[in-house]
């Protein structure tokens, strides 16, 4: 088949490493959380001298709250600074009855997967052999295995 | 005594008093590049010239209110002067919160309503709640109603009955308005231009530009055509927030099939994304996320009802929230719903004329129903007993 032959001409086995499927994976939960991003950028506050507040963050030490009395804020936020996986597992859905945050989530689609082009994004017929993105042709491929394939790093 | 009714959506409040109209304002606060010793919130970043690069600070992750740093400085700001003044001595308060919402935000929101707002009363509910009883008072024949909430973490699909949330049939699916955005963000990126800190941008690129398509692999056919037999592809012009403050798609007539724009505008050519980022919501194992899209989901949902209820809930679902707006949406649901069902039962989906105020019209409903008082935990009421009267009295 096409698929085949193309494989063979573009891609020598003996010289493109392949990745393992654990490694597949993990390249794919990468891409996934990429995707729950608020920002890609940082925080244009971030370079300001001192002065500037930062941005909350939840592991932020309390060593300057230890040093003050406490007040009902500091309360709120050493309580309240925990995110989201903090809260599932303290929520600790394995013991409770009925219908739940994990159980609610869709199940698997009953319909086959469908498969688009790494590349261009069109439907595609070919698995790139090193990491098992798809292609739809030579072309995209070739773009494939200069921008992304072993050249991402997980 | 006057009822706020707070919709509080990870990306959009939809806020007002009962007795007047809604706004749609941003539940989030921004930075941004130019004014780089302010934090703005809410409705402030209409104050910003220049939101290219803008970054976002948002109090919800993966739906979940998480942040409270930033949403009570959003709180404050929306009850405060610059906008609802807010009397609390005087003021109950309807405020919604996702599907089974973990214990502890449930009782910090407990504490900051009661004990630092201190609001009169307050009534905590699913936003899907509050369409169903719109649905319900216009259409009070029906007996039960199946609510797709498709909002800006994750889509939702809940069964009620005669105003029952039937929770073994709730469903989320992972995909929703942020997922969208950020999918197309990193496509075009890819494929074309560096847009990956323009998440404010490219989202009006998504509202704009995005439909769903009625049938995908047609499109698909039609997208890769060359030239002005390429019915899919626009233009779009992104805003240069000087000369171009907002982004638009070139009408046809005035679009280069065959070389470059000699104008300086930055333009975004679209073809397949047009239609392949929305299909998310329908084929989310299209980006590896293995659940069902919203018409299976919706299948199944009903199929685990009781079977005399079945035929009531396929021609009683309901569309809301942001995503449902994209164009195609409802008849995309409609048609493969329609394909899924058995033959003999009817369909119907309804796409109400405000999919993303629809939850707190129904929260306004509510108020003016005369079981309202029953409905809600008093500030007394709450001082006497703690969570647990919340706990007991709340649907959630
Ligand atoms: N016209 C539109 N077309 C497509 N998506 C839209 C449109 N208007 C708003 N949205 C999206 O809807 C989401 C917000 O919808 P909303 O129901 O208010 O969500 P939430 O309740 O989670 O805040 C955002 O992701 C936004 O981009
Ligand atoms: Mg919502
Ligand atoms: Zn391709
Ligand atoms: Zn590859």
């Amino acid at each position: 088949m096409a698929e085949k032959k193309i494989a063979v001409r573009s891609q020598d086995p003996g010289q493109r490493r392949v990745l393992d499927s654990a490694t597949r994976q993990r390249r794919l939960t990468r891409q996934l959380e990429a995707l729950e991003k608020d920002n890609f950028q940082d925080d244009p506050h971030a370079s300001l001298p001192q002065l500037v507040k930062r941005l909350p963050q939840f592991d932020e030490s309390n060593e300057s709250s230890k040093r003050r009395k406490k007040t009902r804020g500091d309360h709120f936020k050493q309580r309240f600074r925990k995110n989201f996986q903090t809260l599932l597992e303290e929520e600790d859905l394995s013991v409770s009855e009925g219908p739940n945050y994990l159980t609610a989530c869709a199940e698997p689609s009953k319909f086959p997967q469908r498969h688009f082009c790494a590349v261009c994004g069109f439907p595609s017929n070919y698995t790139c052999v090193s990491c098992g993105s798809r292609y739809c042709c030579v072309r995209c491929l070739g773009t494939h295995h200069e921008t992304r394939c072993l050249k991402w790093t997980v | 005594m006057t009822t706020l009714v707070l919709d509080n959506g990870a990306y959009f409040a939809k806020i007002g008093y009962s007795h007047e109209k809604v706004s749609v304002i941003p539940n989030s606060q921004f930075r941004s590049k130019t004014s780089r010793l302010k934090t703005f919130t809410a409705n402030q970043l209409d104050e910003i010239k220049d939101p290219s690069g803008l970054f976002y600070i948002l109090p919800f992750q993966k739906g979940y209110l998480v942040n409270w740093d930033v949403q009570r400085k959003v709180w404050d700001h929306l009850f405060g002067k610059e906008m609802f003044k807010v009397d609390f001595a005087d003021t109950n308060i309807v405020i919604t919160e996702p599907y089974f919402n973990f214990t502890s935000i449930q009782e910090s929101m407990n504490e900051i309503l009661f004990e630092e707002y201190q609001f009169q009363s307050a009534l905590r509910i699913n936003a899907g709640s509050l369409s169903a009883h719109r649905y319900f008072h216009e259409k009070n024949s029906e007996l039960c109603c199946i609510v797709v909430d498709s909002g800006f973490s994750f889509t939702h699909i809940i069964p009620y009955c005669r105003g029952r949330k039937m929770k073994e049939g709730i469903c989320r699916i992972n995909v929703g308005g942020k997922l969208l955005t950020n999918h197309l963000k990193e496509t075009i990126s890819y494929r074309q231009l560096h847009v990956m800190d323009e998440t404010h941008v490219i989202n009006q690129v998504k509202e704009d530009v995005c439909y769903v398509s009625q049938d995908f692999y047609k499109d698909m056919e039609i997208a890769q055509f060359k030239g002005e037999d390429n019915m899919v592809m626009k233009d779009y012009v992104l805003p240069d927030f000087s000369s171009i403050k907002k982004g638009f798609c070139k009408p046809r007539e005035e679009m280069n099939f065959t070389g470059k724009y000699k104008t300086g505008e930055q333009i975004l050519r679209l073809t397949n994304e047009r239609f392949a980022v929305p299909e998310m919501l329908f084929h989310p194992s299209d980006i590896g996320i293995q659940e069902m899209g919203i018409p299976e989901a919706l299948v199944n949902s009903i199929n685990n009802m009781p079977e005399d209820m079945q035929s009531h809930f396929y021609k009683n679902i309901v569309l809301t929230g942001g995503n449902t707006l994209f164009p195609g949406f409802r008849d995309r649901v409609y048609k493969e719903v329609r394909a899924l069902a058995p033959v003999e039962y009817e369909v119907s989906v309804v796409l109400p004329q405000n999919p993303i105020c629809y939850p707190w019209e129904g929260g306004k409903l509510l108020a003016e129903n005369p079981d309202f008082e029953e409905m809600v935990v008093t500030r007394d009421d709450y001082e006497e007993n703690g969570h647990y009267v919340c706990e007991e009295k709340f649907d959630i």
